[in-house]
């Protein structure tokens, strides 16, 4: 990180330094142990029966009974809400990087009257609490004929993921350098062809950044599932755990199975690519 | 631009979802997905018998299956034949003019079905018919028979030999009472489930008539009593407990009794093959007293009054008004049919239907659930109230009688 | 839509433009637009009745049940909205603070603290369900086990505990979020400041109420916008750890909750009422926008100054 932290801290006293030093290192460890141990368990617990959970919560279970992830695989519709959520989320997202990515190139690569405001229309949309128009939009898809229907979560999060990914894109795509287009251009190229050989290759960087802050809450959204979809094969992943939660109250150790495999995907995915993943999320609070 | 937008993808929706709908194609709306298996061979029975009329047997989330199904109503897409909910949630539907008004011409069978079932089903405003009611729920304590065995234990008579028996469970370190109130409206069921006795015939007739309220001592004192057994006899930290812990607890063996529906014992018997159970309705303060169990409708079937099937939905509402279909309903789904004539080869259920005929109205859901604030969500939160010690029954008498007054005309003064 | 020639880049720009506009105008404006229009009708189950002007919003600030549910909810919210200040965002900028340092370790920390972020609110809400459960959940289990089991308590159960419960789960869950905000934030103040500050003085708390925190500022005004936005909206975390009815009596219930169950209607309460549902949510927003709007313009306001 900064040099210059460095230095600056470098000058002070070796002792107030390990003392103060000492102190963080103590914050940041108890902190990590807080935030690993729920997980910890969680995962554990996933591997235990019912009575060994009660027993020893802490207790490390050996790993190779899988009786509960058996269970989840053979007796529920697991499966389905976990294809079901690939699915939702990656049509939203292939729609909304589209989209977002015509727009931002558009408004970053063009000058035409109005190109602010369109800004500013699609900036209006990104603290919006969507929520509470859920009723509006729960008229909306009825008349759509959509409700219990995946297409309706797909645009509501199309939608919602636009004006952060213009803004992102927007951004990016303004600081790209013009020779390359301005010389595809006098070579005769169409603008469709600048675009699609020439610039879109440059905003891949932009386009993780964009996917990643979008993909996280649509993958984990519970609120627009909950009010559009009743149909249980259409569940998503965290609708369906709550149909599965309800069905196996009983037995803990399928419960937190369940947890973990739905946890599962996502926390690998962060654990690979975490750099990303904290550059993506906070993207839009960071400037 | 934007309703050019809404043409397309109505018509994308459209494309994906639409059926190729038949002449005599029913469609038939439940929330109850767990009897799916039970439904289709009911309908199987139906189409043998009735050739060229199909019904499809479509399910959806209990919790919000009034939403969905007044949702599809008003779009105009809703279902031929469809569940419906009694009381409250009946009206909901039925007073926009989505279903259409049943008569003992059109059905015949219902009338033989007792009163209560048919006004369940009905407006209270003019009396109509719209659903042909299919069962009834008893709400009464749910007990272990083997734990009360091992304990010498026997149903009690009395409120005092429940006190007693419950004491004598939990020195023998069972948990006498499984019920957990963290779930709101589990606390209705606990209040009346275990109160119904003590409050008493008369006090409901005057409830009805006006001339008692909420702050009646027969009321409150009930609620004192629930509350002395919730906090001495309910597992350690019960308001933290909710329902389905609440059931595992009863089913697993680890207490002695549940309080509920009877719609209960099928889950138990679902959670444990091996439980034996039995049935009581708690005792009144003395033996004397008459033992009453809180009993409601659960809904009925209801016609489309738009569908495009008229005359086969209400050739198939007749099949599920009939006796036939109403033992096979009983027997099958180890349910109370309110068909009257159905006999019960399930000892259990032939018990409750026998405790049945000395019952009141399970009084919230029954007569409290037409307006807001509704009676079940006051009783609800004030019974956490008192549970936690925040309180008093005289109080909840109050809040009641006031909250309600807000739409119920008897308690405007 | 800005007039535009329409020749052929014309057109191409307009081809660009309008169908990621037209997913905006539809599945955001234009539904935000028909809650306030909503709001003003009288309704029966899903179809529009009359037009009854603020009928509805007056209803939900001044007739019982209403108003006493409504106050009800905006005061935990409002309690839910600084104790996250507290729990969340102070706790953050002290672990932004401590991960700016770089000790050994750092890495593994900044990986650690952002971990709970990534997961569903709904994975969260129940893991922390089961380890709350009165009976057999880990956290009485082990306060039982170590000899503490006078403080074993029915967590979800209590009045005075539900409510900071589901505030612990939710600060577990997004203290990561302003930490490494947070931390972007101090790792961009510029070497030479953070020396000439040396210069002046030894002690800590100057040097972070007086540099760090002003010059992270812009990232707090966000972040603090964020978290107001967030706790007023507050739905999935209560929704599953203390029920629709926001259990137990109401004393977990949030504007969320209590405008989903008016629109919606629950169990035990048949009523659906759209009107009321449009009025909540309407007041809802209106206040969200005026605050957080106000918040911008105060620290922004801050940071400039500075």
């Amino acid at each position: 990180m900064s040099a210059a932290g460095t230095t600056y801290y470098d000058r002070r006293g070796l002792l107030g330094t390990l003392g103060r030093d000492g102190l963080l290192q103590i914050i940041l460890i108890a902190n990590t142990i807080l935030m690993l141990a729920p997980i910890v368990i969680m995962v554990f617990s996933a591997f235990k029966t019912t009575p060994q959970i009660f027993q020893s919560p802490f207790g490390i279970p050996d790993f190779g009974q899988v009786a509960n992830f058996a269970k989840i695989w053979t007796e529920t519709n697991f499966l389905r809400y976990l294809l079901n959520s690939f699915f939702v989320t990656g049509a939203s997202m292939v729609l909304i990087l589209t989209l977002g990515t015509m727009a931002a190139y558009a408004i970053g690569r063009y000058q035409f009257s109005g190109a602010s405001f369109i800004l500013m229309f699609f900036l209006a949309g990104l603290t919006l609490p969507l929520k509470l128009a859920i009723i509006p939009l729960f008229m909306l898809m009825r008349d759509l004929s959509i409700l219990n229907n995946q297409l309706s979560l797909i645009f509501v999060y199309t939608a919602m993921g636009l004006p952060t990914t213009v803004f992102i894109m927007t951004g990016f795509i303004r600081t790209l350098p013009s020779e390359l287009e301005d010389a595809a251009r006098m070579d005769g190229a169409s603008e469709a062809r600048i675009m699609w050989s020439i610039m879109l290759p440059l905003v891949r960087p932009a386009m993780v950044i964009a996917g990643i802050q979008n993909v996280v809450p649509i993958w984990n959204d519970f609120f627009f599932p909950l009010v559009f979809i009743q149909n249980d094969d259409l569940k998503t992943l965290p609708q369906g755990l709550t149909t599965f939660m309800g069905e196996y109250t009983t037995d803990w150790g399928v419960l937190f199975s369940g947890l973990t495999l739905s946890a599962a995907p996502i926390v690998i995915l962060y654990i690979v690519l975490s750099r990303q993943f904290i550059a993506g999320m906070t993207s839009g609070a960071v400037k | 631009m934007k309703t050019n937008l809404i043409r397309i993808g109505a018509a994308l929706g459209a494309v994906l979802i639409a059926a190729p709908a038949l002449a005599q194609d029913l469609t038939f709306w439940s929330w109850r997905q767990e009897d799916r298996a039970a439904y289709e061979q009911f309908i199987d029975t139906f189409e043998a018998a009735n050739p060229g009329i199909t019904v499809k047997f479509e399910t959806f989330e209990a919790a919000n299956y009034n939403t969905i199904l007044s949702t599809a109503l008003a779009g105009g897409v809703g279902p031929d034949v469809m569940m419906v909910r009694a009381y409250g949630g009946l009206e909901n539907v039925a007073s926009a003019g989505y279903l259409e008004p049943l008569t003992t011409e059109s059905v015949p069978a219902l009338a033989e079905f007792a009163a209560p079932a048919v006004a369940a089903e009905s407006m209270r405003s003019d009396g109509t018919i719209y659903a042909v009611p299919f069962a009834s729920q008893t709400q009464l304590v749910i007990y272990n028979k083997a734990i009360f065995d091992a304990n010498g234990l026997a149903e009690p008579q009395s409120w005092d030999e429940l006190v007693t028996a419950s004491q004598t469970l939990k020195d023998a370190g069972v948990i006498p009472f499984a019920n957990g109130t963290a779930t709101a409206w589990q606390n209705e069921t606990v209040t009346f489930g275990l109160g119904s006795s003590l409050m008493g015939k008369a006090f409901y007739d005057e409830l009805m008539a006006g001339t008692a309220d909420f702050t009646d001592a027969r009321f409150t004192d009930a609620l004192a009593a629930v509350n002395e057994v919730a906090q001495d006899y309910f597992p350690d930290g019960f308001i933290g407990l909710d329902y389905p812990s609440a059931q595992q607890l009863f089913s697993s063996g680890m207490a002695g009794m549940f309080i509920g529906g009877s719609y209960e014992m099928a889950t138990f018997k679902a959670q444990n093959p091996d439980i034996e159970l039995g049935v009581f309705a708690a005792p009144g303060k003395t033996a004397e007293d008459a033992k009453l169990v809180g009993l409601y409708f659960d809904g009925g079937y209801a016609a489309n009054a738009a569908g495009a099937n008229k005359e086969a939905s209400i050739k198939f509402l007749n099949y599920l008004a009939s006796k036939e279909f109403g033992q096979a309903f009983a027997n099958t789904l180890s349910n109370i049919s309110t068909i009257p004539g159905v006999s019960f080869d399930n000892p259990l259920l032939a018990e409750v239907n026998e405790l049945n005929k000395s019952s009141i109205p399970y009084l919230m859901l029954a007569h409290f659930r037409y307006g807001e604030p509704s009676g079940s969500v006051l009783i609800q939160s004030e019974m956490q109230k008192l549970f936690a010690g925040e309180t008093t029954p005289e109080a909840i008498g109050e809040a009641l009688t006031t909250g309600l007054a807000a739409w119920y005309a008897p308690f405007q003064k | 839509m800005p007039h535009l020639r329409m020749t052929g880049r014309g057109l191409w720009i307009t081809a660009l433009i309008v169908p990621p506009l037209a997913f905006v105008a539809v599945f955001i404006v234009y539904p935000i637009f028909s809650a306030f229009a909503y709001a003003f009708f009288d309704w029966q189950g899903l179809r529009r009745g009359e037009f009854v002007g603020f009928d509805n919003f007056f209803t939900v600030l001044f007739v019982e049940p209403y108003r006493s549910w409504t106050i009800n909810a905006f005061s935990h919210n409002i309690v839910v909205f600084f104790a996250l200040m507290v729990l969340q965002n102070g706790l953050g900028f002290i672990l932004a603070y401590a991960l700016w340092r770089e000790l050994p370790g750092a890495r593994f920390h900044r990986i650690a603290v952002f971990l709970p972020v990534v997961l569903s609110t709904i994975i969260v809400a129940y893991l922390f369900k089961l380890f709350l459960h009165p009976l057999f959940g880990v956290v009485n289990v082990s306060l039982k086990g170590i000899g503490l089991g006078w403080l074993a308590q029915p967590w979800l159960g209590q009045s005075d505990t539900a409510l900071w419960s589901l505030i612990a789960a939710q600060s577990w869950h997004m203290v990561g979020f302003p930490t490494l905000v947070f931390l972007a934030g101090m790792q961009r103040i510029p070497g030479e400041i953070l020396d000439a500050v040396r210069m002046e003085t030894e002690s800590e708390w100057v040097k972070i109420s007086k540099v760090v925190w002003p010059l992270v500022a812009p990232s707090a005004t966000i972040v603090f916008t964020l978290l107001f936005v967030g706790a007023f909206n507050w739905f999935e975390l209560p929704y599953i750890m203390a029920g629709l009815d926001g259990s137990p009596f109401g004393s977990t219930d949030v504007l969320g909750l209590y405008f989903y169950r008016t629109a919606f209607g629950n169990v035990s309460s048949g009523q659906q009422d759209f009107g009321l549902g449009s009025a909540l949510a309407v007041l809802i927003f209106v206040f969200i926008a005026v605050i957080a709007g106000i918040i911008t313009v105060r620290l922004r306001a801050r940071e400039i100054q500075l």
